[in-house]
């Protein structure tokens, strides 16, 4: 056991790197032997914390649907590998948010393993929205599930999973994201202030115009049913 | 009775990685090119997207991107007294069909072969006299390929750089590179891309054979270890490490592959018309059958034409461009009675092979998380690196770890003794799955008077034609090496931590029922003299000077490596000879 342990330690690091991901988080974690507390994690996404970090809930609701005006991103339900990770990029400047910077630095690392823990818990319903124009989510259908020749982009479900359920832990889902949210953050990556995946969303950000962008948000947007419910059929 | 179309500059028989290579070449020159290809076209976007380019049972077991079988099989047999009969399901190796060609399905390790390679026989006879070769078998039939490393260099840099091969070297302009590989063949500069990350298997071999003193490097890759823009303008995305590489096509345009770096530079060209579905029957010769006319084909609706051209290419797979030359009655076939006759002469093969490394529980190996060429490797035991003198054999093998995928059908590795099904059966695989490191050989395959290509006397294919007999063993001297290296695999097995070690490297006889290699070679090689090869030093048939064969077939013998990247520098450098050389003035460009 005590040869075991150095290795196995060095088994997560290498091959975190080796799937090509800013995986840094991911040592950490597997590194870290304490149990994440979603009760924790509940009472500072209701609270804040005593430091000073509000409550998620001001934004992302209690249950992680925050409001439906696509300002702030759905997070009931995603993976808490995901939901960690963007806060420690927000905590290094790796992700940019005058609103989300700050309150990531406020937060411990053991307050974003707990609310990460709890939001990724919660299964919540989805919020009625009106629908975009049927032409326009056609197209973001055939952008989410074939790609583009042309722009020689590829279909956004290879990695994001069928439907846009998400490819747990590293890779978010897509399916009932909010189409505001995700058209902000495709221009983040093509303009350069998301530094997260530089080698495949940026990558593929810039390959898509303006409409494209418009397409697969409202695309993703009504795409019926839960990530949860995707995935475990 | 064949429709005659008008006639068109150049015909490339085969739309794969020669012919879509060859094309872009000579469409850039002007001249108005058709590429034939017998299968379908298909495209990243939409053919090759996911789920449906992750269905394991449909790619790798039944072998969708194969050459149809049931249309034109092969015959197999292992030597001339026996009767041929047809591969009905591909297992050994995996012939491509379809827009791309088999340098869709491969996994893109990308080597280059090494100087003594191209000067294999004299490099023999120089360093161990002239009896040593018969000493090792008195059957083999070695040869020197008639054009040399230095030659071939700057075609090696140039087709590098299309595919964006990824990698350290090790040697530039004689300067041993620290982290590349020392026995590699001087190359002018740096490869376009850094290697690959390197995986958790791939850094145990490394600790491994640095203990025994080997030399490990990076495998060379043509998955992308990051974005890249090739010198003709199209662009290549970082590879994710899916796992689905060899049998598959790339979903995520990081292979290259002719659909990312070739095919869209060729496809929008008004002087370049692609035909699928058009099966090649033969190349049609005037009356003296020194100069072809062009070929006879049958399209998708099964419409017989003939489509005239000044200059034919044959850019199929290798074994088909042997078929072509048969059909066709160009060059004299081969006889192993006598030795005489050149067509179907010296084919090889590959020796693989490999131990499997069990290791502790502890150990988690996470070969899910791969990609076709995710190696760490060495060469000490390459080629002729090694002192053979005393050995009884020439040729080597490489040794690395390079783990292409855990994909649950195929990747369910047991230790020897475990039941072959049941409970226990699988309680070994859940136990093993993730804690077994394969440590592979892949080496020379040495040419043999006794193993040779020609037409089945017995079996037609779809068309009515005869359809291929391959005939082929390995020479005892390729056993001999192999187990040699495997001695040396199972000491590497070791020094990485396992523990249990099973011995593997190459057996007689050959089978056609278990994957070892898509590496086919020779059958149409080239040399210096007319008697002893098909084509000349550019590829170009001594006997119809307006054709030429590109590819593997061209090989003497096989060398070392994966020969993808060495298909690429010869295709390069025959298209250098025709551009500057045959199109000035067509005809013979070497005076048998």
């Amino acid at each position: 056991m005590m040869l075991a342990r150095p290795l196995h330690a060095a088994a997560a690091g290498i091959m975190a790197i080796a799937l090509g991901l800013a995986w840094n988080a991911s040592a950490q974690m597997l590194g870290d032997t304490r149990k994440h507390d979603s009760k924790r994690g509940a009472v500072i996404a209701a609270q804040g914390t005593a430091a000073g970090a509000p409550a998620c809930a001001e934004c992302h609701a209690f249950n992680g649907t925050s409001d439906g005006s696509g300002a702030f991103p759905r997070i009931a339900g995603q993976s808490a590998y995901y939901l960690a990770k963007q806060m420690h990029d927000f905590t290094s400047n790796v992700r940019v948010s005058a609103v989300m910077s700050p309150i990531a630095k406020a937060l411990t690392p053991d307050d974003i393993a707990d609310a990460a823990a709890y939001y990724a818990g919660v299964n919540a319903p989805f919020l009625p929205l009106r629908n975009s124009d049927p032409a326009l989510i056609k197209r973001g259908e055939e952008l989410a599930k074939v790609g583009s020749a042309s722009d020689a982009i590829q279909a956004c479900d290879n990695c994001h999973g069928p439907g846009g359920a998400g490819e747990s832990p590293a890779i978010p889902y897509l399916a009932g994201q909010y189409a505001p949210y995700i058209v902000f953050e495709l221009q983040m990556w093509q303009r350069g202030f998301r530094k997260s995946s530089p080698e495949a969303m940026a990558a593929v950000a810039k390959r898509l115009n303006d409409q494209e962008i418009a397409a697969v948000a409202a695309y993703y947007q009504q795409v019926p049913g839960s990530a949860k419910a995707k995935t475990s059929d | 009775m064949a429709q005659r179309l008008k006639p068109v500059d150049v015909v490339t028989i085969g739309v794969g990685l020669t012919g879509s290579l060859a094309a872009l070449e000579l469409a850039k020159t002007g001249l108005k090119v058709v590429g034939l290809e017998r299968g379908a076209p298909r495209f990243t976007v939409p053919d090759f997207q996911s789920p449906a380019i992750h269905d394991e049972l449909r790619f790798s077991i039944r072998k969708a991107m194969m050459q149809d079988n049931v249309k034109v099989p092969v015959t197999f047999r292992n030597n001339s007294d026996e009767t041929a009969l047809p591969i009905r399901r591909w297992e050994s190796f995996l012939p491509g069909q379809g827009l791309g060609g088999a340098f869709v399905h491969w996994n893109g390790q990308s080597f280059r072969f090494q100087v003594a390679d191209f000067i294999y026989k004299t490099h023999i006879e120089q360093r161990y006299g002239k009896t040593f070769l018969n000493a090792c078998g008195p059957e083999l039939t070695i040869q020197d390929w008639g054009v040399t490393y230095d030659e071939l260099e700057p075609h090696f840099d140039r087709f590098e750089y299309l595919l964006g091969v990824c990698g350290k070297a090790g040697n530039i302009k004689g300067q041993i590179q620290p982290g590349g590989n020392p026995f590699e063949a001087p190359r002018a500069r740096e490869y376009p891309n850094p290697p690959m990350k390197e995986t958790y298997f791939g850094a145990l071999f490394r600790k491994g054979v640095e203990q025994l003193g080997y030399h490990p490097y990076p495998q060379p890759s043509a998955n992308l270890s990051r974005p890249y823009r090739n010198p003709e303008g199209l662009d290549l995305q970082q590879c994710v490490f899916c796992g689905f590489c060899e049998r598959y096509a790339c979903e995520h345009f990081a292979k290259a592959s002719p659909q990312t770096v070739i095919l869209p530079a060729l496809l929008n060209r008004p002087n370049y018309e692609l035909r699928t579905n058009c099966e090649v029957l033969r190349i049609n010769l005037d009356s003296t059958r020194k100069k072809a006319t062009g070929v006879t084909y049958v399209d998708g609706s099964g419409a017989e034409y003939e489509q005239p051209a000044e200059l034919v290419l044959i850019t199929a797979f290798p074994l088909n461009n042997v078929r072509m030359l048969l059909l066709s009655g160009i060059g004299e076939p081969y006889d192993p009675k006598t030795g005489t006759g050149v067509v179907g002469r010296n084919y090889t093969y590959q020796t693989t092979g490999g131990a499997t490394v069990f290791m502790d529980e502890s150990i988690n190996v996470n070969p899910f998380m791969s990609s076709g060429a995710p190696g760490t490797m060495i060469d000490d035991f390459s080629g002729d690196n090694f002192d053979h003198s005393q050995l009884g054999f020439i040729g080597g093998q490489y040794i690395g770890s390079i783990m292409t995928n855990g994909r649950p059908i195929e990747f369910h590795p047991t230790p020897p003794g475990t039941p072959k099904w049941g409970l226990e059966w699988k309680r070994a695989v859940a136990r093993h799955y993730n804690h077994t490191i394969l440590v592979q050989q892949h080496g020379t395959s040495t040419a043999s008077r006794l193993n040779y290509l020609d037409l089945d006397p017995s079996y037609k294919d779809a068309w009515g034609q005869p359809v291929l007999r391959m005939t082929f063993d390995f020479p005892e001297n390729d056993i001999r090496m192999s187990q040699y290296v495997a001695d040396k695999v199972v000491e590497i097995g070791r020094a990485m931590g396992g523990k249990i070690v099973v011995r593997g490297g190459t057996k007689r006889p050959y089978t056609t029922t278990q994957y070892q290699s898509t590496h086919n070679a020779g059958g149409a090689i080239m040399g210096s003299d007319p008697k002893t090869s098909v084509v000349n030093r550019y590829q170009q048939c001594w006997d119809v000077p307006n054709v030429f064969s590109l590819g593997a077939s061209a090989f003497p013998q096989n060398g070392t490596y994966n020969y993808s990247v060495t298909i690429g520098a010869l295709t390069y450098w025959a298209l250098d000879a025709i551009k500057n050389k045959y199109l000035k003035a067509p005809g013979p460009l070497v005076q048998a």
